[in-house]
C-alpha cells in the first residue's frame, strides 16, 4: 500500500526535475543562438565566454574578497532586519495599538524606492555601508510584518491553555508563541533575502566600495567587459539560490511535525 | 476545601447567564453538569477556572485549587511530540527527569507509550484526548475541568477512552467538574448528576449515581427532563 502511494511521487518528483533541467538546457541554447546572431562579445557574448570570463575571474584573489565582502553585508543587514523585525512585530502582533503606531513607518519605508534610499545614504553614511543599510532597509519591513502576522495568527486556545496552567510568560512566547511564527517566519525570510540580496547588490553597485559583487559588476560594466557582468550576474543568481535552498532546508527541518 | 458557588451571578451584554446560581462541589468524586447545549455550562466552568469573574455573588474554595483542564478541542501543541506535550505543564514544578518519568507513567495509562515521540500530526482524534487527559491527570493538581472532552468522538472510541479515564480516576480521585450534555457519559462517570435548566442556567435536580443501577438512574433522569 505504502509503496505504491510513494513510488508515483518519487516519479513524478524526478519528471519535474528533468522539465526543469530540460528548460534550463534550452534557454542556453537560446542564448548561445541570440550571442551568434549578434555576433559581437561586446553587446552579447555567448554561454562559453561567459563561463571563460568566469573562470578567469576566478583566479582572481579580488574574486573571492567581493563575494565574502557581499555576503557578510547582505548577512549583516539581514541580522540588523531581522533584531528590528523582532523588536517591532512581537509587540506589533501582541498589541493593534503598537501596531498601529508603527504601521506608517513600515508602509512609507515599503513605498520609498530604493534609488531615494541609495542616494540619501550616499550622503550620510561610508560607502561600505550603504550596501548594508539598503539590505537592511529591504529585508526589515517584509519580516516584521509576517512576524506580526504569525503572532497574530497564533491559536487563542493554546494561549489560554498555558496561561490556565500556570505557564509563565516568557514560555509561551518561546514555546507557543515561536513555533507557530515559525512558517510565516520562513515565508519571511523566503521573501526578505531574495529581495535584500539584489538589493546589496545595486547598493553597491552605486556606493562603489572597494571590494563587492555589485563594485566589480560596475567596474566590468565601464570597461565594456559585458562576459564578466554576466559572470558576477551568474555567480549573484547561484548565490541567491543557495539562500532559497538552504532556507528551505532549514524550514523543513524546523517544521518536522507538520509532514 | 469545600467548592461552591453561591447566589452567582453572571450576565453578557444584556443575556443573563445565571442567576442566583448555587452548586457545591463535592471534593474527590465526579460532578457531571447536564444540560442543552448554550445553556451556560461553559461560563460555569471559566467561572469555576478563575477565567472570568462573577458580577455578584461567590465562587469560594477554587481559587486555592491547582487546576487541570481536558478542552473539548484538545489543545495540544502540533508541534511537540506525546511526551513533550504531557511534560509541558510540569517542568515548572519538577526537575525534568522526575517530570518526564511523571508523564511516562500517564501516558502508559491512556496507553500511548508507544507513540510517546509521535507528533499530534500523527495521532487519530481519540489518541489526542488522551494525550490531553494525561496530561490533565500527569499535572499534579486536585481539581480536573472538563469540558465536553469527548464530544468529537464516535462512541465506541468515547467508551474506550471513558474507561481509561475513569481507570486514572480510580487511582488518585481527584475532583473532577465534567459539563455534557451526554447523559450516558454523564451516568458513566459521574457520582452526582446535575441537571441543569435552559438559560438563565438553574440547578434544577441533583442526582445521585452510586453506580448501581444506571439503567433506572437514567430512566429517572429522562423521565424528569420530559424525555422518551
Amino acid at each position: 500500500m505504502q509503496l505504491e502511494a510513494v513510488c508515483p511521487m518519487k516519479l513524478l518528483f524526478t519528471k519535474n526535475r528533468i522539465v526543469s533541467l530540460v528548460v534550463i538546457i534550452l534557454l542556453i541554447i537560446i542564448w548561445e543562438l541570440l550571442s551568434i546572431s549578434f555576433g559581437s562579445e561586446q553587446i552579447l557574448p555567448g554561454p562559453d565566454d561567459t563561463l571563460l570570463a568566469l573562470f578567469k575571474m576566478a583566479g582572481r584573489p579580488d574574486f573571492y574578497t567581493s563575494l565574502g565582502v557581499t555576503l557578510l553585508r547582505g548577512a549583516a543587514g539581514f541580522l540588523l532586519g531581522l533584531a528590528a523585525a523582532l523588536l517591532i512585530g512581537i509587540p506589533s502582533g501582541l498589541n493593534p495599538a503598537i501596531e498601529a503606531a508603527f504601521r506608517p513607518v513600515i508602509v512609507t519605508v515599503r513605498a520609498t524606492p530604493v534609488i531615494s534610499i541609495i542616494l540619501l545614504a550616499l550622503i550620510w553614511l561610508r560607502v561600505d555601508q550603504v550596501p548594508v543599510f539598503i539590505g537592511f532597509l529591504t529585508m526589515f519591513p517584509i519580516l516584521t510584518t509576517n512576524i506580526a502576522q504569525g503572532i497574530r495568527h497564533t491559536e487563542p486556545a493554546f494561549v489560554q491553555m498555558a496561561h490556565l496552567y500556570s505557564i509563565p510568560g516568557r514560555r509561551i512566547l518561546r514555546e507557543i508563541y515561536f513555533p507557530s511564527i515559525l512558517p510565516w517566519l520562513f515565508s519571511g525570510f523566503s521573501t526578505a533575502v531574495g529581495f535584500g540580496w539584489r538589493s546589496v547588490i545595486i547598493g553597491e553597485v552605486l556606493s562603489q566600495p572597494k571590494f563587492g559583487i555589485g563594485s566589480m559588476m560596475q567596474d566590468a560594466q565601464s570597461f565594456l567587459l559585458v562576459s564578466e557582468v554576466i559572470a558576477w550576474t551568474l555567480v549573484a543568481v547561484i548565490v541567491g539560490s543557495c539562500f532559497e535552498w538552504l532556507i528551505r532546508r532549514i524550514e523543513k527541518r524546523m517544521l518536522r511535525w507538520k509532514s | 476545601m469545600s467548592l461552591d458557588l453561591i447566589s452567582v451571578h453572571k450576565s453578557f451584554g444584556d443575556r443573563t447567564v445565571l442567576n442566583n446560581f448555587f452548586l457545591s462541589v463535592d471534593p474527590g468524586a465526579i460532578t457531571c453538569l447536564f444540560g442543552p447545549s448554550g445553556c451556560g455550562k461553559t461560563t460555569l466552568l471559566n467561572l469555576m477556572g478563575g477565567v472570568i469573574q462573577p458580577d455578584s455573588g461567590s465562587v469560594s474554595g477554587f481559587a486555592s485549587e491547582k487546576k487541570s483542564y481536558i478542552f473539548q478541542e484538545t489543545r495540544i501543541l502540533p508541534w511537540k511530540t506525546v511526551l513533550q506535550n504531557v511534560v509541558f505543564p510540569l517542568v515548572d514544578l519538577m526537575p525534568v527527569k522526575a517530570a518526564m518519568d511523571h508523564a511516562r507513567e500517564f501516558i502508559s495509562l491512556v496507553g500511548l507509550e508507544k507513540e510517546e515521540q509521535f507528533y499530534p500530526g500523527q495521532l487519530s482524534g481519540g489518541m489526542k484526548q488522551r494525550v490531553s487527559i494525561a496530561r490533565a491527570f500527569a499535572y499534579p493538581g486536585t481539581l480536573i475541568l472538563m469540558d465536553e472532552a469527548f464530544q468529537s468522538l464516535d462512541s465506541y472510541l468515547k467508551y474506550n477512552i471513558l474507561t481509561s479515564f475513569k481507570k486514572i480516576w480510580e487511582k488518585d480521585r481527584r475532583t473532577v467538574v465534567f459539563v455534557t450534555h451526554d447523559i450516558d457519559e454523564a451516568l458513566f462517570l459521574g457520582q452526582k448528576v446535575v441537571i441543569l435548566g435552559e438559560s438563565p442556567v438553574k440547578a434544577v435536580k441533583i442526582f445521585e449515581n452510586n453506580g448501581t443501577d444506571e439503567v433506572n438512574l437514567k430512566s429517572s433522569i429522562l423521565s424528569f427532563l420530559n424525555l422518551p
